[in-house]
């Protein structure tokens, strides 16, 4: 949603962004050539608020197919001296580990920026990963911003910094600073003068000497000492206010924290450090500071690994002062922080007199106890004639649903475990689904066992798994749900398109081209909107021996419904519905709802498939012409 | 005015929420205010339970408000509204569309429900609450996806927060020229309704 004048306003403006598009916006201040990632919640929008202006800007912005080659591609152009980014959310990281912590020994020679997205809560991600660990593990300087505006400038200083101490910087942000909109006053756009060279230097880039690793790890421990010295430079670290009573926060915390003092009343009392430099951690700025106070509270998201730092800091400098924070239960250890919670924290840490006073003291109405609206597939999605093709290839060959293990990936698809489909039993990292199956068939498993992914996921991790399931030979059935884009993270590209979202034309690469070259026991592709089709495509290869592999293809319906391909839409005729409300619970359509007693199809979010008028005992949905009303 | 104003915007992935938080932050923006929202995106988007932060004043720190501290509950679907219902302050006002889109499960557990029901218990729990026919200006306006704009004009009318012309320079900004014509109107239609009715 951000608008072209914000991408090329003049300095000095103040415009609403969010903190992905601040990082945007900071990434051409900065004049960054190379931008690539893998799309992932809540990192996308950097990548998709750059694409429509790449030519124009002259930056390579493409999504890579996955997190290591997307680090790998903005690392090889760093050390040829371009300005890179490499954008992920956290699990992303894991994935590109490998070369990550190869990149501290040999280093950069232009600015190389990682962007890692956490998400505390967690809102979208499949574990409450606490990044900050991956630089200590890795031994790179990490920054972290509390808001938008330093999101921002954050990601220009992130780049001075790796360009002084000519090491990858991560700039590690969470959902409420990737996706808080809030007013940024927009910086000068610097063009900086980037020669393409490859340099040659076999003691830095070449791992296969020991000698040389020694002597880069040598090398890397003598930067980290002069990290916090460069990041002084740009006042990343502050303290706020005086008082013997002292809070350490860094990131979103700090903003609730600096409203909370303000609502206790306790800004003559509390002082807060916050911080910017996150590893290695300002050790001097924080003596300096700490040192006076009678007592520390730390307030942060995740895991307590400020607390530690602090803790160490102390200690090493034979200071004994009180520390307070997760270990002590004063914030908890899962889950992210809000307002009341950090509130509660700081009364009781000051021993406020407000501490006793409940948030639900405040509350004008309770809480209801509304049915929870987990989100399903969306009306017109193809997987959902996937589902429930499958649910009935397998009872039409004599299996139970209980009995046949369905592997499932990370993707739309994933929501199929909601009621009323209840159809996957796992959902683990991404590429799993074909691994874990095939570990269950060789673990003696004597059922059928299914495997589930799409068609990014299976580009991103599908691909070795698929390779080394056609290889051993083992029995499984592999649905490759192919729906053409990386739906669930907001429509990104995949390699089968012709033309990226930047203008790119590409060479679009097959998941079929892709499947036939790995030569699986059995390759068939459906379209699953034609439900008998793909119905006995299943039945056929249930009972088979080998790697099955059933490629599902139909393009995602909010794309369809984008290019208007749907030529009609349904209604339920009042008149003929009974309200047995076999429409919703063999679909799920959220397009369906009950009111009333009767069935209603919600005219504007139908998109036409017709699945739930195939499930009508009554016959009472029919086919609405477009344009007309029921 | 407050120092700074809570809104709270309830809805169902795909009805326009976050559009709505985005034109209010917009538009707060260029009269001058300092603002800070908060949304959760990605899987939430399609069809699940959306609910959007908004806070315009001055300095904002925190982008998330507490419960019993929202001056505005923005409601584009009443079971959403119901499900946010406690975060209204003591003298907070609740503006809903007259717009019913239950779950799968309550479609299953409760299929007798109908709109009025809800409507009652949100108005038998909270008085201060504003039943907009938002459906009925939408599609007045040209589309049922412009009943996030019904709501915007409804709360500019009730609140005087922001200024028409900032609102439309926002939505001019953030929507396709088409949708933006129709979201104006939208707006328009509403906010004179209101204006009306006050």
């Amino acid at each position: 949603m951000l608008t072209r004048s914000s991408i090329f306003a003049s300095p000095g403006v103040k415009v609403p962004l969010m903190g992905n598009e601040a990082i945007a916006r900071g990434l051409v201040e900065a004049d960054v050539k190379v931008l690539v990632g893998y799309p992932g919640t809540p990192s996308s929008e950097v990548i998709m608020t750059i694409q429509p202006y790449s030519r124009e800007l002259g930056i390579y912005v493409e999504w890579a197919v996955n997190e290591r080659v997307a680090f790998e591609i903005a690392l090889g152009a760093s050390i040829t001296g371009v300005r890179s980014m490499a954008t992920m959310k956290a699990p992303g990281l894991n994935v590109a580990s490998d070369p990550l912590l190869s990149a501290a020994y040999c280093g950069v020679e232009r600015g190389l920026v990682v962007l890692v997205a956490d998400d505390p809560g967690p809102h979208t991600t499949q574990t409450e990963q606490d990044s900050r660990w991956y630089a200590k593990l890795a031994k790179l300087p990490m920054i972290s911003p509390s808001n938008p505006q330093e999101a921002k400038d954050f990601t220009k200083i992130a780049f001075e910094i790796s360009e002084e101490l000519k090491l990858p910087v991560i700039l590690r942000t969470t959902t409420r600073v990737n996706h808080t909109v809030s007013d940024v006053v927009l910086g000068e756009i610097k063009k900086i003068a980037q020669e393409p060279r490859v340099p040659r230097d076999e003691p830095r880039f070449v791992r296969a000497g020991m000698q040389w690793n020694l002597e880069r790890h040598k090398w890397l421990n003598s930067r980290l000492q002069l990290v916090e010295d460069v990041a002084s430079k740009y006042s990343i670290n502050s303290s706020i206010g005086e008082g013997q009573l002292c809070v350490v926060a860094e990131g979103v915390a700090y903003d609730y924290v600096a409203e909370s003092i303000e609502e206790l009343d306790l800004s003559s009392k509390v002082k807060v450090i916050k911080l910017g430099l996150l590893y290695p951690a300002p050790r001097r700025f924080l003596l300096e500071n700490l040192v006076s106070c009678k007592s520390i509270l730390v307030i942060e998201e995740l895991d307590p690994y400020l607390e530690e730092q602090v803790k160490i800091t102390l200690y090493e400098n034979s200071v004994v002062i009180p520390v307070y924070g997760k270990t002590t239960g004063h914030t908890p250890l899962e889950g992210e922080l809000n307002k009341y919670i950090v509130k509660r924290a700081l009364a009781s840490f000051a021993k406020s007199a407000l501490q006793e006073i409940s948030i639900l003291e405040k509350i004008a109405v309770s809480p209801r106890d509304v049915l929870p609206r987990p989100p399903p597939l969306c009306p017109g999605c193809p997987h959902r004639f996937s589902f429930i093709a499958l649910k009935i290839a397998l009872s039409r060959k004599g299996f139970k649903l209980s009995e046949v293990p369905i592997f499932g990936d990370i993707g739309c698809y994933a929501l199929a475990f909601n009621p009323p489909l209840s159809m996957l039993w796992t959902e683990h990292s991404m590429g799993a689904s074909i691994s874990m199956a095939m570990g269950a068939k060789i673990a003696g498993y004597n059922k059928p066992v299914v495997a589930v992914i799409g068609d990014s996921t299976f580009y991103h991790a599908g691909i070795q798994p698929l390779i080394e399931a056609a290889n051993k030979g083992v029995d499984l059935i592999v649905m490759i749900l192919d729906n053409d884009v990386v739906a669930m993270t907001g429509h990104q590209s995949t390699p089968a398109w012709r033309v990226s979202e930047s203008g790119r034309v590409l060479k679009p690469i097959s998941v079929e081209s892709i499947v036939r070259a790995i030569n699986p026991d059995f390759v068939i592709t459906v379209d699953p909107y034609n439900l008998d089709e793909i119905i006995s495509a299943i039945t056929d290869v249930i009972s088979k021996p080998g790697v099955k592999v059933i490629i599902a293809k139909h393009p995602c319906a909010l794309l369809e419904r984008r290019k208007r391909v749907f030529e009609n839409k349904y209604y339920v005729e009042e008149s003929t519905c009974k309200g047995c409300k076999a429409c919703i619970m063999t679909t799920g359509c959220p397009a369906i709802v009950m009111e009333n007693n009767v069935a209603r199809i919600l005219v504007e979010d139908c998109n036409g498939c017709g699945l739930c008028s195939r499930f009508c005992p009554y016959k009472a949905i029919k086919i609405l012409a477009r344009g007309t009303s029921p | 005015m407050k120092r700074v104003v809570n809104i709270l915007v309830a809805s169902v992935g795909g009805q326009g929420g976050l559009t709505l938080s985005r034109t209010i932050a917009y538009a707060a923006t260029l009269d001058g205010y300092s603002v800070k929202t908060a949304e959760t995106l990605g899987m939430a988007q399609r069809y699940g339970s959306v609910m959007g932060f908004i806070r315009v004043g001055s300095s904002i720190k925190s982008p998330l408000f507490d419960p019993g501290e929202a001056d505005y509950i923005l409601g584009l679907e009443l079971t959403e509204t119901l499900r946010r219902l406690h975060y209204v302050s003591s003298s907070g006002l609740v503006i809903v569309a007259d717009e019913y889109k239950p779950s799968y499960t309550q479609s299953i557990k409760h299929p007798s429900l109908k709109a009025e029901d809800i409507i009652l218990e949100i108005k038998s729990l909270w008085p201060k609450t504003i039943i907009v026919p938002a459906r009925r200006l939408a599609e007045k306006a040209g589309n049922i996806r412009a009943l996030n704009m019904v709501i915007l004009g409804a709360f500019n009318a009730l609140s005087n927060l922001l200024s028409t012309k900032s609102i439309k320079t926002a939505i001019r900004e953030i929507l396709a020229e088409q949708t933006a014509l129709i979201s104006i109107k939208a707006y328009e239609l509403s906010y004179s309704y209101f204006q009306q009715t006050l």
